[in-house]
């Protein structure tokens, strides 16, 4: 059985070849000077500094936070009752529910989004309303459903004690239910905020040219204008972002935990 | 609660779970629609007609390739990295302590990475080594991304496992391989089915890997859907028949199960 | 359980088939979008045996950025000025003149083109003008010939303006307006058509598009539009409010050319392609399809006359002869500068 554990030497090999290197192919290029496509290794901190000093940069970045929490708490505020309503339905209800929720996920992104360009079309939405809603469509599914796995495995004695003791339906919300589906609540806004900051298909398909975020601005930097290094600088500033809020709401979830 | 209030309320979280279930069905149920425009616009419905899909599947090779591409590079990479991802998982858990932590976080990072790097990650280690974009680089970048959520999806079931049976299958004179595949294997196979799926729809669903990491002429579905800039209504056409296929196979591998277990129910009684 | 295995094994097999039934050789060929007639290629394909990859770029950029990557293409089409750097980095084969033999099927107008006057490199593929495309029931065509760029700055026609996203052309409308020159090296002259810009983005806002503009315009969704000629003259065959005007101001002679990269894996093939859609019957499909102008001589001389399909239509050959015309060149200021520039015009 102890032998067993050679099995993941593949894999070992795997993920220093395939996830490894390539982000350290990203970190040598972010940290070079511009050479297009070959790397120069000519060391520079230059490419972090260009994004940093230029303001337009980062209103780009803050744009990507700003549209990215929108969605996020929009998400919360119309998947948390969706998700709760879910729960109270009976078994069989739930599966169809869930099974319905999911369907759409089988359908590819791309569609999904031609298709609501063809109905914004109907519409004189400004472009980032038009982004925020294709947003908030993506990924409303995902809110829902951490949001109801959580709720779904509370203890309905919990409620049944809840009540027994007198409060009212509002309070035993409030009190028991909340608090406790607040891991499903912190896995919904990760799976929902950080990927919205990195989106750059959605912002693309439906803000047409004039919408940039930081993906946009990633795209643009590897296709059209060739400067490889610059836009690896940006990949490695977003990637870092979003890990360091990982990390947070992985701290958050814990300390909630053992609350 | 009183009555009058338990239907009202149940009235208001139906009402509310439908008013939802019609969001998210309102791009695909206008896809449909539009599927069988008389006209070419996707904003003006001018009668019903079918020649989209004559269009489909007469004159729009690129897009009906496109298809077999999207399916290809799934299955395969759903296939290797279902393989990978499960024996990797197996030979983590009984690796030391240090080497599967260290592991399972590098194994994160396709996962908690925005894709845009993850893509263009893997789109310049392609270049570095010389080896050109086609075919191949985009199977294995898929498959680089689909086989962290197998772990995911195998190691909590893995951890659950009593380690107990598999050394007295050992004790009892079983093959090591034997003790895998007629004792752990079966106790984790729902997660591995689960695993696979999972990187099944990952795969179909991606779209920037693919796009950073494909040859000439090589598009998936999502590739070639994004190059398109003016409305081509086969689009729609083709976006119907997914669903169609979609909702047929949901239905039935949920109603299935279903049926059997009615049946043995009725065997029972 | 393992009859699902065997469905799902079944199910790769017959997915990996079609794509499995490679001919025995393949042309690598890069375009813009929407850019030729399809059956032109099919029609090459089965008269050689062979398969095509075909791929599409929005921008010259992109196609720089593909060749890269390190992608092999056979045939690339593209605009002048990208032609003008590749040849000046040694980045493009000679043409085999022993198979392009069609070369004398060119129009004069095409030929002598400044960074390949022989056609050692290049052969013209399509050409245009850059244009701007109006209804006339919105915008007066007095107007338009009076300002004619310069009505961009106009505030009336606030969010209802399509401009082609392509920083060349966005930047030479600017540089043609302050009456500079659009292979401008002065970056004081750049920066000036960057304000300009500035200015034209913050009072009309318009929207930065590509190719959906086309049905756009002749579904009448906005009310003028900055772009190339050929797809000019659709919009306006499809939608009788639209006019088209070549700005006095200059505009730019565009004149998009297939090449051979030096990355080429089969360039026998690739010049009998080149060879194929230069001929008359072929250019002919590519032009009625694209509605742009096409270099063949005796095709262009039967579309315009009577009973041919851009008989009357004024724009379907580009001015050309109007000094203040001009073919973009390659710049180091304007390549490393101009893209970025322009993404910061859209973002104030």
């Amino acid at each position: 059985m102890k032998s067993f554990f050679r099995m993941s030497y593949p894999y070992i090999l795997w993920i220093a070849v395939f996830i490894v290197a390539p982000m350290i192919m990203i970190l040598l290029y972010a940290l070079t000077r511009t050479g297009n496509n070959t790397l120069t290794f000519q060391f520079t901190l230059d490419n972090f500094a260009r994004f940093f000093s230029d303001p337009d940069f980062l209103k780009v970045l803050l744009t990507s936070l700003r549209i990215a929490l929108l969605t996020t708490v929009f998400c919360l505020l119309i998947g948390y009752p969706a998700a709760l309503f879910m729960a109270n339905l009976s078994d069989r209800a739930q599966t169809l529910m869930t099974l319905l929720m999911t369907l759409p996920m089988w359908i590819n992104m791309l569609l999904k989004t031609y298709a609501w360009r063809g109905i914004l079309l109907n519409f004189d939405f400004s472009s980032e309303l038009k982004v925020f809603i294709g947003m908030v469509y993506d990924f409303l599914p995902f809110m829902i459903i951490q949001i109801h796995t959580a709720i779904a495995k509370l203890d309905p004695n919990l409620l049944v004690a809840a009540h027994d003791l007198g409060a009212n339906s509002v309070k035993s919300f409030l009190k028991v239910t909340l608090p406790l589906s607040v891991p499903g609540i912190i896995s919904g806004i990760t799976l929902v905020f950080l990927p919205a900051v990195s989106s750059f298909v959605i912002p693309k398909m439906l803000g047409g040219g004039n919408y940039v975020l930081i993906g946009n601005l990633i795209e643009i930097y590897f296709q059209q204008t060739g400067d490889w290094n610059f836009g690896s600088a940006i990949s490695l500033i977003m990637a870092l972002i979003i890990i360091a809020a990982m990390w947070a709401t992985k701290k958050l979830d814990r300390t909630a935990q053992e609350e | 609660m009183t009555m009058k209030k338990r239907h009202f309320s149940k009235f208001f979280s139906s009402g509310y779970l439908i008013l939802i279930l019609l969001f998210i069905y309102l791009p695909i149920a206008y896809l449909v629609l539009f599927s069988f425009n008389e006209g070419k616009s996707m904003t003006n419905f001018s009668g019903f007609s079918t020649r989209w899909y004559e269009q489909l599947f007469q004159k729009e090779h690129a897009m009906v390739d496109s298809i077999w591409t999207t399916l290809l590079v799934a299955g395969i990479a759903t296939l290797v990295s279902t393989v990978v991802g499960t024996v990797a998982a197996i030979g983590l858990s009984k690796a030391k302590r240090i080497i599967r932590t260290a592991v399972l976080e590098i194994n994160n990072l396709p996962v908690m990475n925005p894709d845009i790097v993850t893509a263009i990650g893997l789109m310049l280690l392609f270049i570095s080594v010389k080896v050109q974009p086609s075919m191949v680089t985009l199977i294995l970048s898929h498959i680089s991304f689909c086989i962290p959520y197998v772990i995911l999806t195998v190691m909590p079931k893995l951890r659950q496992l009593d380690d107990n049976v598999a050394e007295a299958a050992l004790d009892l004179g079983a093959t090591p391989w034997k003790a895998l595949t007629k004792v752990i294997i079966p106790q984790i196979y729902p997660a591995i089915l689960s695993g696979a799926l999972i990187a099944f729809s990952m795969s179909l669903d991606d779209f920037v890997v693919s796009y950073f990491n494909s040859g000439p002429g090589i598009n998936t579905i999502s590739m070639y859907v994004y190059s398109m800039k003016r409305y081509n209504l086969s689009v729609n056409a083709m976006s119907t028949l997914i669903v169609a296929v979609v909702t047929v196979i949901l239905v039935l591998v949920n109603v299935i199960p279903w049926i059997k277990d009615k049946k043995v129910q009725k065997e029972e009684t | 359980m393992s009859k699902k295995l065997i469905a799902v094994l079944l199910l790769i097999c017959l997915a990996v088939l079609p794509v499995c039934s490679l001919a025995d050789g393949t042309l690598n060929v890069m375009n813009y979008g929407n850019y030729i007639d399809e059956q032109v290629l099919r029609n090459f394909e089965k008269e050689f045996g062979v398969k095509i990859n075909y791929s599409t770029t929005d921008t010259p950029e992109g196609m720089y950025t593909k060749l890269q990557t390190g992608v092999s293409f056979d045939v690339v089409i593209t605009s002048d000025y990208m032609i003008d750097r590749l040849i000046k980095e040694k980045k493009i084969l000679p043409l085999d003149k022993g198979i392009v033999t069609n070369l004398d099927q060119l129009s004069d107008s095409v030929k002598n083109l400044y960074y390949d006057p022989d056609n050692t490199y290049t052969v013209p593929y399509l050409w245009q003008n850059v244009v701007l495309c109006y209804d006339t029931t919105k915008i007066d065509p007095a107007k338009v010939e009076e300002l004619g760029w310069g009505i961009l700055l106009d505030p009336e026609l606030d969010g209802h303006v399509f401009l082609f996203d392509s920083f060349r052309d966005i930047f030479m409308m600017a540089l043609k307006n302050l009456g500079y020159s659009t292979n401008t090296e002065n970056r004081d002259e750049l920066m000036q058509a960057y304000d300009w810009l500035v200015k034209m983005n913050q009072t009309i806002h318009p929207s930065y598009v590509g190719d959906e503009m086309i049905d756009g315009m002749a579904q009448g969704e906005k009310w003028i539009a900055m772009m190339y000629s050929g797809d000019a003259v659709y919009a306006s065959m499809e939608n009788e409010k639209l006019a088209i005007c070549a700005p006095k101001e200059g505009t730019c002679i565009a004149v998009d050319a297939m090449f051979i990269p030096a990355s080429a894996s089969n360039a026998e093939l690739a010049n009998q392609f080149i060879n194929y859609v230069l001929d008359y019957d072929n250019a002919m499909m590519i032009t009625v399809e694209t509605c742009y102008s096409t270099p063949n001589a005796k095709v262009a001389e039967d579309v315009t006359a009577e009973g041919g399909e851009f008989e009357g239509i004024e724009w379907y050959v580009p001015r050309a002869g109007y000094d203040k015309d001009e073919i973009y060149t390659d710049n180091d200021l304007l390549r490393t500068e101009g893209p970025e520039l322009l993404m910061k015009v859209k973002l104030q």
